[in-house]
């Protein structure tokens, strides 16, 4: 079970005198990036001819762009040989299958006359690295992705961010240590200050349905005068008059923060809830966050201490958090370790993966 | 086992009635409905509070009532939901390692056997048997769609 409501935790922690922590460099972030991102790229074997003239060429590229169009992401010829179709779509002979794919009498004699087996790569290239490999194969077509290239170099970040991220890595680790004997913990920021919105803990994973993560959702929307679950945890209470709200954060992480001198710049709180149906007048570049106003963890970052498991993972998918930061691989990690759930096409929410590496 | 989908049904209705996306659920032990829901997702601004999730909190309430042994009780558990549970639900089923999921119609969004295969990823195997009443639960989520999400704010439109 969780130990959110233990008494061991729930006696205050030793006040510490900690002195303002160095930035980590030791630590370093990640994008945990899909297999098509992976530098190692996959080559297949295809069927290749050498045309003899270029009268020839420009028949047999004619009709095969329309009776096999493969290899959208390769330039068709090169050196006026030209790719006919993966060996493995071929049951009896090459003839055969160009026969059943209707390719003319003489361009299939054209074909036929010079055919080799060639590697080239099965899919198009997304990073330049992937890219300079490909090429060295079979010329391949290739669309420069710049965002795409900045989280793989890190170039994402800005040095303030970094170091904010890194900040972040190192709460957790503190959290998780001084305050929580050693489980697993949560921090949901606003990127936009940023500012903390709310922080949990959850027994060690397989416990049971009460993760960290799970948890941390709920104290999300405690902060949305929500929140379903039942705890013996103190959370603190708002100013009347208050413009943002700190009911996301049980009392008992809040004070620990309080005392670090090394937080003393942190900022803590959430946006209210906004009424009004009417998106506040923002640019259009804004995301969902500044433009309605907070709901569920749209547009929030979640550090995490532990990868996610596949459970959490997905009620971060349903919560619209915006970046997933984590520390430590879990087995049953499904961002990174076991499954990569944020490269599932077919979900209708994709957050980013960070992690934190050594 | 089917037969309980009209209790499900039923926990539909009432989400539906709550403003709520339109899944119910009842966890069934010993032939007896132990835990029964419906979704919760708007009234606690919490995206996890599916239908399966209401169930798995009163199973673990109904427990420690009963002081009965919760991984076994779960063990012995056929849950009946009117829509294929979600990969999160899913998940967690499977680490309860429950006896059985009976669902009505599929979840071809976020299911947990249309769209990726939950008991390879967490590993262990359990029964389920889709498609019991699934017209009826399909038009309650039709019906719901048609209208917004009251709490939603509006989609974002698709760039390109």
């Amino acid at each position: 079970m969780d130990n959110n409501g233990s008494t061991d935790i729930l006696s205050p922690p030793a006040a510490k005198k900690v002195k303002t922590q160095p930035p980590d460099d030791s630590l370093d972030i990640k994008a945990v990036l899909s297999d098509e991102y992976k530098k190692d790229i996959t080559l297949i074997q295809v069927h290749s001819s050498q045309v003899e003239t270029k009268q020839q060429l420009q028949a047999v590229i004619q009709e095969l762009a329309q009776k096999l169009p493969h290899f959208q992401h390769l330039k068709r010829v090169h050196d006026r040989s030209v790719l006919i179709c993966p060996t493995a779509d071929i049951k009896d002979t090459l003839e055969q299958h160009l026969k059943l794919h209707k390719i003319s009498d003489n361009v299939l004699e054209a074909l036929c006359r010079n055919v080799h087996v060639v590697q080239v790569p099965a899919s198009c290239a997304r990073l330049r690295v992937q890219y300079e490999q490909m090429i060295k194969y079979w010329p391949c077509k290739f669309h420069p992705d710049k965002y795409a290239e900045s989280l793989h170099n890190g170039s994402n970040f800005t040095a303030s961010q970094r170091a904010f991220h890194k900040r972040m890595a190192q709460l957790l680790r503190s959290l998780s240590l001084d305050v929580n004997g050693g489980q697993p913990v949560g921090i949901c920021v606003d990127p936009r200050n940023p500012s903390i919105v709310a922080i949990a803990a959850g027994g060690s994973s397989g416990s049971s349905h009460q993760h960290c993560a799970m948890w941390l959702v709920d104290h999300v929307a405690r902060s949305q005068r929500g929140g379903a679950w039942q705890t013996q945890l103190q959370f603190v209470e708002d100013e009347p008059s208050t413009t943002s709200t700190l009911r996301g954060l049980p009392r008992l992480y809040y004070d620990y923060l309080q005392q670090q001198e090394a937080c003393q710049d942190l900022q803590f709180g959430a946006e209210l809830p906004r009424r009004g149906e009417q998106p506040s007048a923002v640019d259009q570049q804004a995301d969902n966050l500044s433009k309605y106003g907070p709901y569920l963890c749209t547009g929030y970052d979640v550090y995490l201490l532990r990868e996610p498991c596949l459970m959490c993972a997905m009620a971060l998918v349903h919560s619209r958090v915006k970046r997933i930061f984590f520390l430590e691989q879990s087995d049953d990690g499904a961002l990174a370790t076991s499954f990569q759930l944020h490269s599932v096409k077919e979900l209708n929410h994709h957050y980013e993966v960070f992690q934190f590496t050594t | 086992m089917a037969a309980f989908m009209e209790d499900a049904l039923v926990e539909a209705r009432r989400a539906r009635d709550a403003g709520e996306v339109p899944v119910g659920c009842v966890f069934v032990h010993n032939d007896k409905v132990i835990a029964r829901g419906g979704n919760e997702v708007n009234v606690h601004r919490n995206a996890t509070r599916h239908a399966e999730f209401i169930c798995i909190d009163a199973t673990l309430a109904y427990c420690r009532e009963k002081r009965l042994p919760a991984r076994q009780v779960f063990s012995e558990i056929s849950v009946v939901v009117t829509v294929e549970p979600c990969i999160m639900c899913s998940a967690a089923l499977h680490t309860l390692a429950v006896k059985e999921i009976i669902y009505g119609c599929e979840n071809d969004r976020f299911g947990g056997k249309t769209v990726i295969d939950v008991a390879a990823v967490v590993g262990q195997r359990i029964n389920i048997t889709g498609g019991v009443r699934s017209e009826e639960a399909m038009a309650l989520l039709k019906e719901f769609y048609k209208g917004d999400n009251p709490a939603a704010p509006p989609v974002a439109k698709k760039k390109k």
